[in-house]
Order: structure tokens, then sequence, then C-alpha cells
């Protein structure tokens, strides 16, 4: 019950950037942790600098290059969909691992805030790591029912 | 209201996963609360259903709540989450005394069958005993808690979503051992005297007062993760840390002071109520009358009406002619085709969704019988299907023939060729019937046929009889015979001897004809009828047949090389060969491709293990082989489906601008680009799953049936279980290869 949520986790997770800038205190997480090639939540918090308040009225943009090659991913993470409706959230897609350069642009009351930043993107697990648990369903259930047998013969065996 | 807290509120994240999963609990508690209330109503009062329930409410709230969204930013909102489930969750469900319901709850093949030998099996019970035990429970309990909030750990928990989960688990489990025998749960007897409950809550809140002030005085923030987050609202961590140990100090230390004070209050009374002690028919569900859907308001009397498969026949005759029209005059691009797009990616994939979920439902509306019906009408056909003929080896040369065309002609790419096969199928359907009596073209010549009757083997549903001992004072027999008012069976299949829905085109004929209203369409055990392998009418027994083996190969072995040619891998290495061997088309290649992966190979992989079978069993190798290769089933129809439900989910909506397009003939519509969502793998990955292990179970029947001990069922079995593994290995295979999306707009 409880470990079937696996899926819900997104936004939040690890603090990758926090920069102060213009009247703003900018925060990027990326979620799951660590990061890796294949899907990706990116989310930022804004935050007035005066008080920490949480800023929900800017538009945020996103540019992502990956470094020496020419890969690059654009985002607009939005409240809609970050699931945390105090961030601003995108899903994006790395596709090759190592270094990749992130500028984002903050536009509030018509001033533009930006900054850059840098993630470092790891190697995707297999596929075959990552869908462990349904390569191995069977093998468990495979047990389970021989273990079902030999119950069930030692009860006859028995005269239960 | 405050838009920070307005946003807050909102911060809900619905998993439909675990929601599902939690419905699923809540149905079976429900399901066996009911027969419980009815037999035990001051046991399984109520109350008890309203806790259950509200155990799994404090689950959602936990983990789909704001709470859960702000405990990445907040240590107090992680921890009010796991006080919900740990100290609200936990109880509740535990005092909605969910053993007995649960299991009530469950089908009853699955109760009785799968769980009964662990559920009384003495060294389990004993396990369980010792599992229960106080000590055992405390010591977990406390471990876990105490474990969990080292440092290193808990900032684990929270950079990585596997672990944190795995937190939540020990947490919540634990908390499920801990509470076990404070509330005492049914069936489980009492290890100790419930006044030693009391201490035992004490000793237990000690140690939660003790985390709770390493929290509350710490002078540094223990956890770096909250030390590096975002601080909200001007709270610094320390702040935040101190609250946290504020909350598991206070309303953690209530949860346990108000059961121990109950318990107190109990241990002074003079008298008490001793709890019943289960009775074992409370464990045994009565056998209910078969679930029919003929009976279901609505749909029953819908589906029994004389003229629905005439219209729904009608509705289908209309869009084969529309798909063949567009076919043969529209665009010729599949994606923006009716003809590329409706056969290709949405009959498929429906028709191996029904078949999954309830059964032969395409022959029910089959459009190509509806012609040959009205010709009937004029010219009455006058032989019979010629007895040599009486076999599945057309329709088993014709599926080949067709599963080969697909590939070496492509085509879904193809929308004149498509409607050149919808109408082939129509004269074809139209000739054969129009000359031969009964239903000759479905049970001897249709490849799409053979499909259905083949993947119904593994359906829900089965035409079948209601009450056997009616049939058995029927002299009339108008289930095959017909009567004045309603044809027989065409396919002659008589009901009382009917055994599975092999041949079988829910068309519903018997139900009208039988004067007793004693055929329904009922609930069975999927792949039931190949593990009985009785012997059925007009068909005999299924083991006993090498055409139908042969159909079942082929359409096993299909599934796999029909799936693989969409992959990049097979396609890069097809137009290899191609361009190596200097060809002018692909035929030849896919030509070789499906003699070896359709034919050569399965034949020899088949009869290599027949042979190796025979070794240690009593029987021909025919009849092993026969009976083995049907056992197959499973998997090959686990491939289609996650193959063609791939297909289905990612262009379901490509439909939309084609019959815009059709309707209104506009040049400029825009075509929807396919999405392929990201739990799609795991959707075809859990039908592998299910596909290899109920094949496995059936090889194991089947061993067990032509063998004389499980030692010989085992040696049997073994060469077959290895094929069933190379399919499901394979098969797994191409779920992770980049799949070309076939007839439809996709980047």
């Amino acid at each position: 019950m409880i470990l079937a949520q696996a899926a819900a986790w997104a936004d939040g997770g690890t603090v990758q950037l926090r920069q102060e800038a213009g009247d703003l205190v900018i925060t990027v997480f990326t979620s799951p942790g660590p990061l890796t090639v294949g899907p990706v939540d990116i989310s930022v918090l804004l935050q007035n600098r005066d008080g920490l308040q949480p800023v929900l009225d800017a538009k945020v943009s996103l540019v992502l290059r990956a470094e020496g090659s020419g890969i690059e991913l654009q985002a607009q993470p939005t409240r809609e969909q970050a699931r945390n409706k105090l961030l601003y959230a995108a899903p994006v897609t790395f596709s090759k691992p190592g270094k990749w350069k992130m500028a984002f642009v903050v536009i509030r009351n018509h001033e533009e805030t930006d900054g850059v930043g840098a993630l470092e993107v790891a190697a995707a697990p297999g596929k075959a790591v990552s869908y462990a648990g349904y390569i191995a369903f069977p093998p468990v259930m495979v047990g389970l029912f021989m273990v079902r047998e030999l119950l069930i013969r030692r009860r006859s065996q028995r005269g239960e | 209201m405050d838009p920070i807290a307005t946003a807050v509120l909102a911060s809900w994240t619905l998993d439909w996963g675990s929601l599902c999963l939690l419905l699923t609990i809540a149905v079976l508690y429900f399901r066996g609360w009911l027969h419980l209330h009815a037999e035990l109503p001051h046991k399984y009062t109520t109350g008890r259903l309203a806790s259950f329930g509200g155990g799994l409410f404090a689950i959602v709230l936990a983990l789909d709540s704001p709470i859960d969204a702000l405990g990445a930013l907040l240590l107090q909102a992680h921890m009010i989450q796991h006080l919900l489930l740990t100290m609200v969750a936990a109880p509740l469900l535990l005092l909605g005394q969910p053993v007995l319901p649960l299991l009530r709850g469950l089908p009853r093949w699955l109760f009785k069958d799968a769980l009964g030998p662990f559920l009384s099996c003495r060294e389990l019970k004993q396990l369980g005993r010792a599992i229960v035990h106080p000590v055992v429970t405390s010591f977990a309990w406390s471990a876990a808690i105490v474990v969990w909030h080292f440092p290193r750990l808990y900032d684990l928990a929270l950079r990585s979503p596997a672990w944190h989960q795995a937190e939540h688990a020990c947490f919540f489990w634990s908390a499920m051992l801990f509470w076990w025998p404070v509330v005492d749960v049914w069936p489980s007897t009492p290890i100790w005297p419930r006044g030693a409950m009391i201490p035992y809550l004490l000793f237990a809140g000690m140690v939660n007062m003790g985390l709770s002030a390493v929290l509350s005085f710490s002078n540094h923030v223990l956890y770096s993760s909250y030390a590096l987050a975002p601080r909200l609202w001007g709270i610094s961590a320390l702040e935040d840390q101190a609250a946290a140990g504020g909350i598991m100090w206070v309303p953690g230390s209530i949860a346990m002071l108000i059961p121990a004070a109950i318990l107190g209050i109990q241990a002074l009374e003079t008298r008490r109520a001793h709890p019943l002690k289960p009775v074992l028919r409370v464990l045994t569900p009565h056998r209910p009358r078969q679930w029919d859907l003929l009976r279901i308001p609505i749909i029953g009397p819908v589906l029994q009406y004389r003229y629905f498969r005439r219209c729904i026949q009608t509705a289908m005759l209309l869009l084969a002619v529309i798909v063949a029209i567009d076919g043969f005059f529209g665009p010729q691009v599949a994606p923006m085709n009716l003809a590329g797009v409706l056969p290709w990616t949405h009959w498929r994939g429906l028709v191996v969704v029904a078949l999954l979920l309830a059964g032969n439902l395409f022959c029910m509306a089959c459009p190509f019988t509806l012609p040959r019906d009205l010709a009937r009408k004029f010219v009455t056909p006058g032989y019979r299907w010629p007895s040599r003929l009486r076999s599945k080896w057309i329709a088993a040369g014709l599926l080949a023939t067709y599963l080969w065309a697909y590939e070496a002609f492509s085509l879904w790419d193809s929308p004149s060729a498509t409607a050149w096969i919808i109408l082939g199928y129509f004269v074809a359907a139209l000739a054969v019937d129009t000359v031969f009596k009964g239903a000759s073209f479905c049970k001897y010549v249709c490849p799409i046929g053979q499909f259905h009757f083949v993947h119904a083997l593994v359906s829900p549903l089965q035409v079948k009889v209601r009450e056997p001992a009616i049939c058995g004072a029927c002299t009339t027999h108008d289930c095959i015979r017909g009567n004045v008012h309603q044809r027989g069976c065409e396919l002659q299949l008589f009901q009382p001897r009917k055994a599975g829905n092999f041949d079988c085109t829910f068309c519903l004929d018997c139900v009208q004809a039988c004067p007793q209203n004693n055929v329904g369409i009922l609930r069975t055990a999927p792949g039931r009828s190949l593990l009985e392998d009785h012997h059925s009418s007009g068909i005999g027994r299924l083991s006993r047949r090498p055409d139908v083996a042969a159909i079942v190969l082929i359409l096993v072995f299909g599934a796999f090389l029909n799936a693989a040619g969409m992959t990049e891998p097979v396609m890069m290495w097809m137009h290899q060969w191609h361009a190596r061997l200097h060809l002018s088309s692909i035929v030849p290649i896919a030509t070789v491709m499906y003699v070896g992966g359709l034919l050569i190979i399965p034949a020899m992989v088949v009869a290599a293990c027949g042979w190796i079978s025979r070794l240690g069993v009593n029987a021909s190798w025919k009849d092993l082989t026969c009976s083995f290769s049907l056992a197959l089933v499973p998997v090959g129809f686990s491939m289609w489906l996650a193959h063609f439900s791939n297909h289905l989910i990612a262009g379901w909506s490509t439909v939309i601008p084609v019959v815009e397009k059709f309707i209104s003939r506009a040049s400029s519509v825009n075509y929807l680009q396919a999405r392929v969502p990201n739990w799609i793998p795991s959707l075809e990955l859990c039908f592998l799953d299910l596909g290899l292990l109920l094949t496995l179970y059936t090889i194991w029947h089947v061993a067990r049936r032509l063998s004389t001990g499980d030692g010989v069922a085992l040696a049997a079995m073994s060469p077959w279980a290895v094929l069933a593994g190379a399919l499901y290995s394979a098969g797994i295979w191409i779920v992770f290869q980049p799949m070309q999306m076939r007839g439809m707009m996709i980047h």
C-alpha cells in the first residue's frame, strides 16, 4: 500500500541552485535524485528577499544546454504543472549525461531577472534496472507457487 | 483568502496508481464486511467499517495532500505526515479488524486455492505469532523510528524517492505491528494480558519522547537537506526542527496515552467481555450464484434484444464501408486516412482489450457475415463443407500469409491495400457461405476469427449453460437445431457439451433459441479451458488437434515477430540486408524472416521440446506437443496485448482529425501527434508478467495431467517452461526498444 505511491514523487527534491537576484531569492530543485538521463522534474521556488514570502505571480522560463554539444532544451515551468503550488515546475528529458548549463529568466511586474547555473547529469541506469520490479515479479510468484505446492503435498502426506 | 494559503491548499496530487490500490483494498474490505456483518453483526459493526475507511483516508491525506508537498521544504510538515501514517492510519486500519473482511472479500479461488495452503500452514502461523509478539513489535517500531531519524538516513530519504518510499514503508508497517497487540486484532489471540499493554505503550511513549527531545533541544540543524532548503515564511531551519520535535512530542505522546488510559479503565472493570473466537464458518465463503452478464440490469436485456446483434453488425458494416471508401479514394497517407488509422490503431487495440476484459466481442459485431445473412434470404446454400477440409489448416495458412503480407507489403501504410482486404473479406464470406451451409467461413476459413477463438480461451466470460440439470431434461435441443423463430448454433457447438470459448462467436443464437432461457454469459477463470482440456461439442479435445496447435503456434510466435518487426534494431537489420543484397524490395527479407520465425524455428523448437518431454511421460509425441503448445496461448496473447495497447493508448486521439478531414474534405486539418505516456512500458511489462505466469501455471497443470508423479511432471514441463521464459525475455527486449508508431504522426 505504502510502496505503491512510488510514482507520486514530483517537484521539490534536491536543491541544485540557490541565488539572490534582484528582489528575489531563487531556488531550483530537481527530482528524482540523483539526476540522471531521462525524464526529470525541474522546479523553481521564487521568494521575496524581504520576509521570504513565496512569489506566485511571475513567469519563469528555462534553457538547458548540454556542454560540448548543440543539444538545447527549453522549458516553461508553471505552478499548474507543479505538485506543490508554491513552486513553478516543468518536466524535461535529459538526453545525454554530463554537464548541462542552465539559464533562467523570471519576469515579474514587467521586470526581468535572470541567472545561470549548471547541472551534473549522470548516465541513466539500464532499463532492466529501472523496471527490475516487473522483471522480478514472475520469479517471486513462481517461488511462492512452489512453496504452496510443497505445503499442499506435505499436508496430504500428513493426511490432514 | 490569502493567495499563499490558497496555493498550499491546492497542492494535492492524486496518484492514480496508489488510489486505485487503496480503492481495491476498500472494495475488498467492504465486500468481506458485508458478509461478516450479516453473520456477526455485534463484531463487525458499522464503527469497524468507518474506522477502516478512516485509516485509508489518513493514508491518502498523508501521501497525496499538501502535507506531502510541503514535507520537502518543512520538517514539521514531514513530521505530521509520519504521525498520520504511524499514529492515525495504522491504528484506525487495525480497529477495523481487517483480517477476516479482507480474506472474505477476495475471490473464492484466490482465497481458497492460492492462499489456503499458506493460511493453514502451521509454521507460518507460528511465524505470524512470533512477529506479533509484543517484544518483537515494540522493538521493530522503536528501531524504525530511531534508525530512520539518523541524519544520514533521513537525508538519504529526502534526496531519493526510492529511499523515501522505503522510509514510509518502514514507518507504516512497523506501526501496524506496534498497534497489533494493543488493538488485539482478530483472529490472533493475545500473547500478553491486556494490562501489560499499558507499560508497553508507556515504553514506546518514552522512546518517542526521547527522540522528540533531541529534535527540540538540538542547537544545530540535524538534517542537511532542510538546512539547504529555502526557508518559507521566515521560519529558520532550527525553528522548524524544534517545531517538528514538538509535534512529535505532544501529539505523539497523546496517541500513546489515550489507549493506555482506555486499557487502564478496562482493567479496572470487574466484568470484561471476552472477545469472540472466530468460527470457521466465517472463513468459509458460501458458493454464490454464478455471475451472469445477461442478468445485469440494462446490459442483459439489451444483449438479449432480438435485433441487438443486427444493430451492431449494421453499425460495423457502415463503418467498414466508410473506411473502405476513404481507403480507395482518400489520401494515400496512412495517418491521414481512416483506413490507415481505424483498423490498425484502434480496432486491433480495442479487440485485444475486449478479449482481456470480456470475450470475443468482435465476432459478435462482425460486419462480414451480415451481407451473407441477407444473401441467404435469396440463395439457400446446398452443400456441406467438405469433410476433408473440416479443420483449421486453411485458416492457419491464411493467418501465416496475412502476418507475412502485413510486414512484406507494409499493409498498415497503404490505405488502398487495407480497403482491398476489407472488400476481399466481404466477398470471401459471401462466396463461402452462399455455397456451404452453416458458418463454414467463420469456422474453417476466417483468420481473424481464429485469432479471436484462440485468445478468447483466456477471456473471463463464456457463453454457457446456467443449470446443467435443465439441459438434462431437454429433448428438443433448440440451442443447436434451432426452431421456427431462431436458428441454432451455426458452428455446431451443442451448449450442454460446450467447453470454453473456442469456435464461439458470441452470436447469442443459442441464448435466443433456448426455450428454457438456460444459456447465459457466465464468468469463468481466464485460461480455465486450457487447464481442463474437456471434450467439447463440435471441436473434440483441443489437445488432440494438431491444426489448432499450429494456429496457436503461429499466433504465439507471430505476436513476437510482428512486434519485433516494428522495433528499431530489427528494422535496421532488415534494411542493412536489403542494401547489402542490392534488392529492389524488402519482400524477400520479410519472407525469410517470416518463413524462419513463423514456421521453421517454431516447428523445430516445439518438436525438440516435445521430444524432450516425452522422455519421462507415457504419451505420444503428438499429444504432448499439442497439449503443451496450447499452454503458450497466454504468453502470446500478452505480447499482442502489450503491442496493440501501446498503439491504442499512444494514438487514440489520431482518429479525430482524420474523421474531421473525411467529413469536411478540408485540406488544412491539424493532425495530432501521437504521444507515448511514460507509464506504457510498465503496463506492457504487467501484461507480459501475467501472460508468463498463466502460461507456466497451465504448463504445470498439463504436465501433471500427463504424468504420474510430480518429479516426472517437472521434467516434462521443463523444456516448455524454458520456451515460455525465452518468449517472455524476447517480449521484455521488444518493450525496451524504440518502436515505430505505424500509422501515426509521431516525432
